[in-house]
């Protein structure tokens, strides 16, 4: 048995999967030695944020087969809803220091971000894909993507119009002496940013490999027949989706608002870091996206570090221009039927 | 009467395929529709599924009107389908796949019954219960998904072509495991292009051509019909 273990391990690692992963955690621990291990802070916080973006991406592809191109504007609402939600909060813990909302404050912040992302993937669901998918019997990944474009260009320009073009950040989470792990001090804002993403992604892989509902979803994103054969209702499941994918993205935003502050276009760039990670890792596999986001995390922090803050899209880009001409179907991809074959 | 099918129109868009099909199916009987290719075999048991909406004509299930009900109602009415194209789960487990057959069952124990019950018809699935859907082999694939149906206690089970692209012998399988469960009690409607083999096994049978039925009856009485015999057994 053991020896079965040890083998199929070997194999594991000559595969495209065992290959990256196993580079990836070289090249973590050579960065971490040689610039100090702040970089391997940096990668796993950008990571933990990017993993709940791109399996929220990962799961729209998969499930109702659009390319999402406005899933940056829902971390958009995720950050300025937790400015909003938080503003006051903080006002009210200047003069309160002692008050019990100095611990639980950003956490309701950050779940006020996640109700808003939800019931805003809802709406969007509800007055633009559903009316399009009921009336399209053709081209849905283009018609949908287009939809994407307007809907992202919407958000955006909604944003603007209403809450103005500048910057609403915070200056901090919480408050107090960062943390020190080995000589390193971490603000407790990332510390949490990191637990908040762990956590979340460790539930969302238990809920869609255990849960009935959860296994529903993934019927569905593998066969929609066969999901409607065994009497799960199609409509319902979508619903789901699209406010699961976006809530997680809207967590994302809220909780890295102290990093990046609310304004219109703020979600641009952990758009297309996500796609950089559904494209790495291949569609329509979770454990896949949440190991992809750590590879590109890392990626952009290495080249940060090692390159030029300049570089930090281009490397990347030529990194995913790369896979797509040589291995299309994605690092994890190799077994799974990509979404936009059906 | 466990269904009852009446001037049934259907078809896909603005081509019309079925024009007025009738049939019905007594409880516990083994009911095949023969035919050529292209005479509307599949999109009557679509129609019946639920995932095609019928034009035209009424489908009634105990005594209940069934007629475009979308396919999640229908199954949790008791009436299972079993693709042609299989429609399993490929990344999922076989077991998985069975359990997402139960999915209209909610108590975890009758799950669990029903999952003994299956791997009981077919050892072969219990022995790869961990195995991934997509890696199994065509007739293993059959299985699974004439279990898959089962898993949900049908009382009609709806088969569309289960010999399609399988080799003789396993062919001969999937129709012992039909045999199987209409002894146990099961309503089969069965749609299958090999006539032969079909109206041997079959209580009753249903000639569809052109999307009409063209002859029914005593399926041993449909293999000595000079016409059947002439245009699809070919003496």
């Amino acid at each position: 048995m053991s020896n079965y273990t040890v083998s199929k391990f070997l194999t594991w690692t000559k595969s495209a999967a065992g290959i990256s992963i196993v580079a990836t955690i070289l090249i973590a621990v050579f960065a971490a030695i040689n610039s100090g291990p702040y970089l391997l802070v940096n990668t796993i916080i950008t990571g933990g944020m990017l993993a709940l973006v791109a399996t929220g991406l990962t799961l729209m592809l998969g499930v109702l087969n659009i390319a999402m191109f406005a899933h940056g504007e829902f971390f958009m609402i995720g950050s300025l809803t937790a400015y909003y939600v938080f503003t006051p909060i903080s006002n009210y813990l200047s003069e309160n220091p002692e008050s019990f909302l100095a611990v639980i404050g950003p956490l309701i912040a950050i779940l006020c971000a996640a109700i808003a992302g939800a019931l805003s993937g809802i709406v969007a669901e509800k007055i633009v894909f559903g009316p399009l998918r009921r009336r399209s019997s053709d081209n849905w990944v283009m018609n949908s993507f287009l939809l994407c474009v307007g809907l992202s260009v919407l958000l955006v320009n909604m944003h603007q119009l209403i809450f103005g073009a500048e910057f609403k950040g915070i200056v901090q989470y919480w408050k107090g002496m960062p943390i020190s792990i080995a000589d390193v001090f971490i603000s407790r804002d990332r510390a949490m940013a990191f637990v908040i993403s762990a956590v979340i992604v460790a539930l969302f892989w238990f809920f869609m490999t255990y849960t009935r509902t959860g296994m529903s979803i993934r019927a569905v994103s593998q066969d929609i027949t066969g999901a409607q054969i065994v009497g799960i209702d199609i409509e319902n499941v979508v619903l789901l989706t699209i406010s699961l994918a976006c809530a997680l993205s809207a967590v994302a935003g809220g909780s890295l608002l102290f990093m990046y502050p609310s304004y219109p276009t703020v979600g641009l760039e952990p758009l297309y870091l996500a796609w950089f990670v559904v494209i790495l890792s291949g569609l329509g596999n979770i454990l896949g996206a949440v190991a992809g986001a750590f590879m590109v995390a890392l990626l952009k922090a290495i080249t940060v570090e090692y390159v030029g803050s300049g570089w930090d899209f281009v490397i990347p880009s030529i990194l995913i221009t790369l896979i797509l001409i040589f291995k299309p179907s994605g690092i994890f991809g190799s077994d799974v039927r990509g979404a936009l074959d059906k | 009467m466990l269904l009852e099918v009446k001037n049934l129109d259907a078809g896909y868009g603005y081509l019309q395929i079925l024009r007025s099909v009738s049939l019905n199916i007594e409880k516990g009987e083994y009911v095949c529709i023969v035919g050529p290719n292209g005479a509307g075999k599949s999109t009557t048991m679509k129609t019946i599924a639920g995932l095609i909406s019928p034009m035209g004509g009424t489908i009634f299930f105990n005594g209940e009107n069934i007629t475009g009900l979308p396919a999640s109602q229908i199954t949790k009415k008791g009436i299972s389908f079993v693709s042609e194209e299989l429609n399993l789960f490929v990344n999922m487990t076989v077991q998985e796949n069975l359990y997402m057959g139960a999915y209209i069952i909610k108590d975890k124990k009758v799950q669990n019954e029903r999952l003994d019950f299956v791997f009981s018809l077919f050892p072969r699935l219990a022995e790869r219960k961990y195995q991934l859907a997509g890696t199994m082999s065509g007739g293993e694939r059959k299985m699974l998904a004439i279990g898959r149906g089962m898993m949900s206690d049908p009382k009609l089970l709806l088969v569309d072509e289960p010999s399609f692209g399988l080799a003789p012998q396993l062919v001969a399988n999937v129709f012992e495991s039909l045999d199987v469960l209409i002894k146990a009690g099961v309503t089969i409607l069965l749609v299958e292009q090999n006539v032969t083999k079909t109206l041997a096994v079959t209580d009753r049978g249903y000639i569809l051509e052109n999307g009409k039925v063209g002859l029914e009856g005593k399926s041993h009485d449909l293999a000595d019909d000079p016409y059947v015999r002439k245009v699809f057994l070919g003496v």
